[in-house]
C-alpha cells in the first residue's frame, strides 16, 4: 500500500458569496498520476486553487506530505514543493522564455540544475530561449507553462487542462512529457479530454456540482460506461 | 526586444516624435529672434526676448519632466502591479519639499551644520527616509486590508493625500516657502545664448536621467525586476510560484513614495515648498502615466518628459503672449484632461 | 375602503421615523423659538441663529445625498464633487448681481447654473465613464482643481476673495426673513430625499445597484450601463449645484473655497460615516459630522502650559477619522445597524426553524 502525498478532506470553498465547492474529498498516492474529471463548472479548477491556497477553503482540511495547509498563504504552500500549471497557458507573455523559467527558481541554481532535463523534454524552448512568451505557439506556451513548474524540485504538480485547444500531435508530445516527469513527481491533473486522461492517469476522481462523487482506479472507470455517461457526458 | 519594452511600438515612437517636433517648432516660432508670428502687437515685448529663450524653455521642460518622472515612476509601477492609483503620491513630493526646505533653513540646523551642501544632502536623505516610512505605513497599514475592496483603496489614498496636506498645513501654515539660502551647487550658473541656467537645475536633470536608466536596469536585469514585470501581468500566478508577492508590493510601493519625496527635495531649491505642489505634481504625473500607457515603464518615462516640455511651452506661451501666469498652474490639469479625452489608452498602451 | 385604510396605516408604521423627522423639520423654527423663548420670525435672536445652523445642515444634507447617489448607489467615485457645488454658486451669483438683469437675474442664474451642472455632468461622464472607474475619479479631481485655480486668480470674479451677491428680495432674504428661507431649503431637502428614494425603489435604481455590484454582469444582462451612470452623474451634479446655490444665497457671497477639496471630502466622509448606499445614512452623516465640527470648532484643551487648539487641529482630526472609518467602519452607522438587524432576524429565523424541526421530530 502506497503512502498518500496529498489528502483533501471535505473542503468547502466560496468565491465571493458563491458556494463553489460543497464537500470535495480525495487522496493522491505518491508517484501516481491522478486526474480530476467532471463537467465544465463542476469545480475542478477551484479544487486545484483551493489546494494551492489561491481560493482558500472555508471548511475542511488539506494535508500535503503530512503538513496541514490551513491558513498558509499561497506562496508558502508552493514553497513546500507544489508546482502549478494553470489553465489557459497562463505564462508571462511579456517575459522571455528564459525569464519565465528564471522567475520560477526558488533557490539560486535551480534552473541550471534542471535545464538539461527541461530542454530534453521540450527542445522548442531551447530554440526560442530569448523570445517573448507571447510570441510562442499555443503548444509551446503550454510546454513553457509546464517547464516553469519543473524548475524547482516540486514533489506535486497541479496541471490544469493541458490539452485545451491544442492539436492532437502536440497533445501526444505533452502526454509523453507528463509521463516522463511523473517519474520524479506526483501529478494531479484536470482534464476534459477523457481519451487523454484515461491513457495517462492511473487514478481518477469525479467532481460533480462542487462535490466529489466517486474515485478509484482508472482501469475500473474505463469499463464503467454508465458512470462515464452519467458524469462526463459522451466520452 | 522583449518585456516592458514591448513590441509594436513604432507607431508610438512616431507619435512621440511628432509631438516633440511640434513642440520644438512652436517654441522656436515664438522666441524673439525667430519670431515669425508678426512684429505687431506683442512685437515690442518680443523684442526684449533673446535667443536663449528657446533652449531655456526646452531645459525647463526637461527639468519639469524629470521631476514628474520621479512622481510618475512609482505611480505607474504600483498601478500596474497592484491596480492601485495612489492619489497620495503628490503628497509625498510635497512633504519631501518641505523637509528639504526645513533642514536647510531651520536656524538650529544651520548652526549645527554650517555647510550648505551637506545640509542639502541631509535634507534630501531625510525626505527619502520619511517618504519611505510613510509609504510603507500606507501600504502595510491601510491598503493591505482593503485589497478585496478596490473602491475603498482609492478612497483611502485620497484620504491620505488630504491628511498629508492638513498635517503640512498644521506644521508649516498655508503660506508658501521660497528657498532663500544658497549652497555650492545652487550658486553656479552657465550662459546659453545669453540666458542664464543654473548648474543645479542641470544637475537635477542628470539625476533624473540617472534614475530612469537605473530603474530600467533594475526592471530588466535583476530578479526583483523580473518579478515586478511578471506581477504586472499576473500577480496571482507569481505568488503561486512560491514568491511572496505581497512583500514585493510593499517594497515597490515604499520605493515609489521614497523617490517621489526625493523629487520634492531636489525641486525645493527652485520651486520652494507649498501646499499646491501636491495636486499639481499628482495630476501632472497621472497625465504622464496615462499618456505613457498603463503598466509601461518606458512609456511613463517618455511621457513624463513630453508632459514636462509641454508644460514649459504652455507656461512660456501664457506668460509671453497672454500675460497670464495662471496657465502654468493650469497646464497639468489641461494636459490630463486632453490625454483622457483624446488618448486614454496612452501612447504605449495595449488596451 | 377598509383595506386602503389598513395599508396606509401600515405605511405610517413602517415610516414612523421619517414621519417624525418630517414633523420635527416642519416645527423646528417654532420649537426652538419656544425653547429659547425668542421670536422665530425676528431678524436676530437664538431661534434665528439655530435656523441658520439648521439651514446649513440641510444644505450639507442635500450635497451629501447627491454624493451618495454616485458613490453609494452607483459605485462611481468622484473626487471633484465641489466642482458642481461651487460652479453653480458662481454662476447663480454672477447673474444675480448683474445690474442689467434687474429683477430676473436670480431666476436666470438658477436656471443657467443647474443647466450647466447637468451639461458638465454629461460631458465628464461621456468622456470618462466608459473607462475604468479610476479615470472618472482623477478626471473630476483635475477639472475641479482647474476651476479652483482659475477662479482664485480670475479678477472679474474677485480672485481669492470672491464676490458678494446683490440685494435679495426681502421676503426670503436669509438675514431679514430667515424663517422663509429655512422653509424653502427644507422643502428642497425633502424633495431631494423623496426623489432619491423614489429613484432607488424604481427599476432604474435597481440597475444602478446592479452596476455598483458588478458592472460587467449588468452589461451582459443587457443594460446600457453607460446611460444609467450618466443619469446618476447628471442628477448628482444638478443636486450638488442646487446645494451650492442655496449655500451661496445663505452666505450672500461666493468664493473659490467652494470649489476646494473640503466640499468634496466632507460629503464623501459624511456618506461613509452615515452609511454609503443607504437612504438615511448621508443625512445622518451630514448632520452628525457638521454638528460635531461646530461643537469642536472653539474647543481648546489646556495640557499643562500648552494649549491644544482643537479648532486648528480639526481638519487633521477629520482626516484621521476619514481613514479610520474606511478601515474599520466601512458600512457606516445606518449600514452597520441594518446588517446587525438582518443578522439578528436571520438568527431568530434559524432558531424558529430549529424549534419547528424539534417539535416535528417529537410528534
Amino acid at each position: 500500500m502506497s503512502e498518500n502525498i496529498l489528502e483533501v478532506c471535505g473542503i468547502h470553498t466560496y468565491i465571493g458569496q458563491f458556494h463553489i465547492l460543497e464537500g470535495v474529498t480525495f487522496s493522491v498516492p505518491k508517484g501516481s498520476i491522478t486526474v480530476l474529471l467532471g463537467r465544465n463548472g463542476a469545480g475542478k479548477t477551484t479544487t486545484l486553487k483551493s489546494i494551492l491556497g489561491i481560493t482558500p477553503p472555508r471548511e475542511g482540511k488539506i494535508v500535503f506530505d503530512g503538513q496541514d495547509l490551513a491558513g498558509k498563504p499561497s506562496f508558502k504552500i508552493a514553497q513546500l514543493g507544489i508546482g502549478y500549471v494553470p489553465e489557459h497557458r497562463a505564462i508571462f507573455r511579456d517575459l522571455t522564455v528564459a525569464e519565465n523559467l528564471q522567475i520560477a527558481e526558488r533557490r539560486k541554481g535551480d534552473l541550471a540544475a534542471r535545464q538539461d532535463f527541461i530542454f530534453e523534454l521540450f527542445p522548442d524552448l531551447k530554440k526560442h530561449y530569448r523570445l517573448a512568451g507571447g510570441k510562442l505557439s499555443g503548444g509551446q506556451q503550454q510546454m513553457l507553462a509546464i517547464a516553469r513548474a519543473l524548475v524547482p524540485q516540486n514533489r506535486l504538480l497541479l496541471i490544469d487542462e493541458p490539452s485545451e485547444g491544442l492539436a492532437p500531435i502536440i497533445i501526444e508530445a505533452l502526454m509523453h512529457a507528463i509521463r516522463r516527469l511523473s517519474e520524479s513527481a506526483t501529478v494531479l491533473l484536470v482534464e476534459q479530454n477523457f481519451r487523454m486522461a484515461s491513457r495517462l492517469a492511473d487514478r481518477y476522481v469525479i467532481v460533480d456540482d462542487g462535490a466529489s462523487v466517486q474515485s478509484g482506479l482508472m482501469a475500473d472507470l474505463t469499463n464503467d460506461q454508465a458512470t462515464i455517461q452519467r458524469y462526463l457526458g459522451a466520452a | 526586444m522583449t518585456g516592458i519594452f514591448a513590441s509594436d511600438k513604432r507607431g508610438s515612437l512616431i507619435a512621440v516624435g511628432a509631438i516633440l517636433i511640434g513642440l520644438l517648432l512652436f517654441s522656436l516660432l515664438t522666441t524673439g529672434d525667430l519670431n515669425l508670428l508678426g512684429t505687431e502687437g506683442f512685437g515690442a515685448y518680443l523684442g526684449t526676448i533673446n535667443g536663449g529663450d528657446f533652449s531655456i524653455t526646452l531645459l525647463s521642460g526637461l527639468l519639469r519632466g524629470m521631476l514628474l518622472f520621479l512622481v510618475a515612476a512609482g505611480l505607474s509601477i504600483v498601478f500596474g502591479l497592484m491596480d492601485v492609483l495612489n492619489f497620495a503620491q503628490g503628497g509625498y513630493f510635497m512633504i519631501g519639499a518641505y523637509i528639504a526646505y526645513e533642514v536647510h533653513h531651520a536656524p538650529a540646523i544651520i548652526a549645527a551644520v554650517p555647510d550648505g551642501n551637506l545640509r542639502f544632502l541631509l535634507g534630501a536623505m531625510l525626505a527619502v527616509a520619511v517618504g519611505a516610512a510613510l509609504g510603507a505605513a500606507l501600504e502595510r497599514g491601510l491598503l493591505r486590508p482593503l485589497y478585496a475592496r478596490p473602491l475603498f483603496q482609492l478612497v483611502i489614498t485620497f484620504g491620505v493625500s488630504i491628511l498629508l496636506l492638513e498635517a503640512t498645513k498644521l506644521l508649516w501654515g498655508v503660506s508658501p516657502r521660497s528657498w532663500s539660502t544658497v549652497f555650492g551647487l545652487n550658486e553656479g550658473a552657465f550662459q546659453l545664448f545669453g540666458q542664464q541656467f543654473s548648474v543645479y537645475r542641470l544637475f537635477v536633470i542628470a539625476v533624473g536621467f540617472g534614475l530612469i536608466v537605473a530603474v530600467a536596469l533594475l526592471l530588466q536585469r535583476t530578479r526583483i525586476g523580473i518579478i515586478i514585470r511578471a506581477g504586472v501581468q499576473d500577480s496571482q500566478m507569481v505568488e503561486a510560484l512560491g514568491i511572496n508577492v505581497r512583500a514585493v508590493f510593499t517594497a515597490v510601493f515604499t520605493l515609489g513614495c521614497a523617490v517621489a519625496a526625493l523629487g520634492g527635495a531636489v525641486a525645493a531649491p527652485f520651486l520652494g515648498a507649498s501646499l499646491g505642489l501636491s495636486t499639481e505634481f499628482l495630476l501632472g504625473a497621472v497625465a504622464a502615466v496615462v499618456l505613457g500607457g498603463l503598466g509601461s515603464y518606458e512609456g511613463t518615462a517618455v511621457a513624463s518628459l513630453l508632459v514636462g516640455i509641454t508644460q514649459a511651452v504652455i507656461a512660456k506661451f501664457g506668460v509671453q503672449y497672454l500675460n497670464q501666469p495662471v496657465w502654468e498652474s493650469l497646464s497639468p490639469m489641461i494636459l490630463l484632461a486632453l490625454v483622457l479625452l483624446l488618448r486614454p489608452s496612452g501612447l504605449f498602451g495595449k488596451e | 375602503m377598509q383595506l386602503s385604510k389598513g395599508v396606509s396605516w401600515r405605511a405610517v408604521r413602517q415610516n414612523w421615523l421619517l414621519i417624525a423627522a418630517l414633523i420635527l423639520l416642519l416645527i423646528f423654527p417654532f420649537l426652538v423659538g419656544a425653547l429659547t423663548n425668542t421670536d422665530p420670525t425676528a431678524r436676530r435672536g437664538l431661534a434665528v441663529y439655530w435656523q441658520g445652523i439648521a439651514i446649513e445642515l440641510l444644505i450639507y444634507g442635500i450635497l451629501t445625498m447627491s454624493y451618495n447617489l454616485l458613490f453609494g448607489f452607483t459605485g462611481v467615485i468622484s473626487f471633484g464633487h465641489a466642482l458642481f457645488f461651487g460652479l453653480a454658486g458662481y454662476l447663480m451669483g454672477g447673474f444675480q448681481r448683474a445690474p442689467e438683469l434687474a429683477g430676473s437675474g436670480l431666476a436666470i442664474g438658477i436656471v443657467v447654473a443647474l443647466s450647466v451642472c447637468a451639461a458638465l455632468g454629461l460631458l465628464i461622464g461621456t468622456a470618462t465613464l466608459r473607462l475604468k472607474g479610476v479615470y472618472f475619479a482623477i478626471f473630476t479631481l483635475a477639472i475641479a482643481e482647474m476651476a479652483y485655480i482659475f477662479l482664485s486668480r480670475y479678477e472679474p470674479t474677485g480672485s481669492e476673495d470672491g464676490f458678494t451677491l446683490g440685494a435679495l428680495p426681502e421676503w426670503f432674504d436669509p438675514t431679514r426673513n430667515r424663517i422663509v428661507f429655512y422653509y424653502i431649503v427644507a422643502a428642497i431637502f425633502i424633495f431631494t430625499f423623496i426623489l432619491i428614494r423614489r429613484l432607488m425603489e424604481s427599476p432604474t435604481g435597481a440597475v444602478l445597484l446592479a452596476i455598483r455590484e458588478n458592472e460587467n454582469r449588468a452589461r451582459t444582462i443587457g443594460f446600457n450601463t453607460l446611460t444609467y451612470k450618466l443619469l446618476a452623474i447628471v442628477l448628482a451634479g444638478v443636486l450638488a449645484g442646487m446645494a451650492g446655490i442655496l449655500f451661496t444665497l445663505l452666505n450672500k457671497k461666493v468664493g473659490p473655497e467652494m470649489l476646494g477639496t473640503a466640499y468634496t471630502v466632507n460629503p464623501l466622509l459624511m456618506t461613509i460615516i452615515g452609511g454609503a448606499g443607504t437612504l438615511l445614512g448621508p443625512v445622518i452623516g451630514a448632520v452628525g459630522l457638521r454638528l460635531l465640527e461646530l461643537q469642536l470648532r472653539n474647543v481648546q484643551i489646556a495640557l499643562g502650559d500648552a494649549v491644544l487648539d482643537i479648532g486648528r487641529a480639526l481638519p487633521i482630526i477629520l482626516g484621521a477619522l476619514f481613514i479610520l472609518v474606511v478601515l474599520v467602519f466601512p458600512y457606516g452607522i445606518v449600514g452597520t445597524f441594518t446588517r446587525w438587524r438582518l443578522n439578528r432576524r436571520a438568527r431568530s429565523a434559524e432558531r424558529a426553524a430549529k424549534q419547528a424541526e424539534a417539535l416535528k421530530s417529537v410528534s
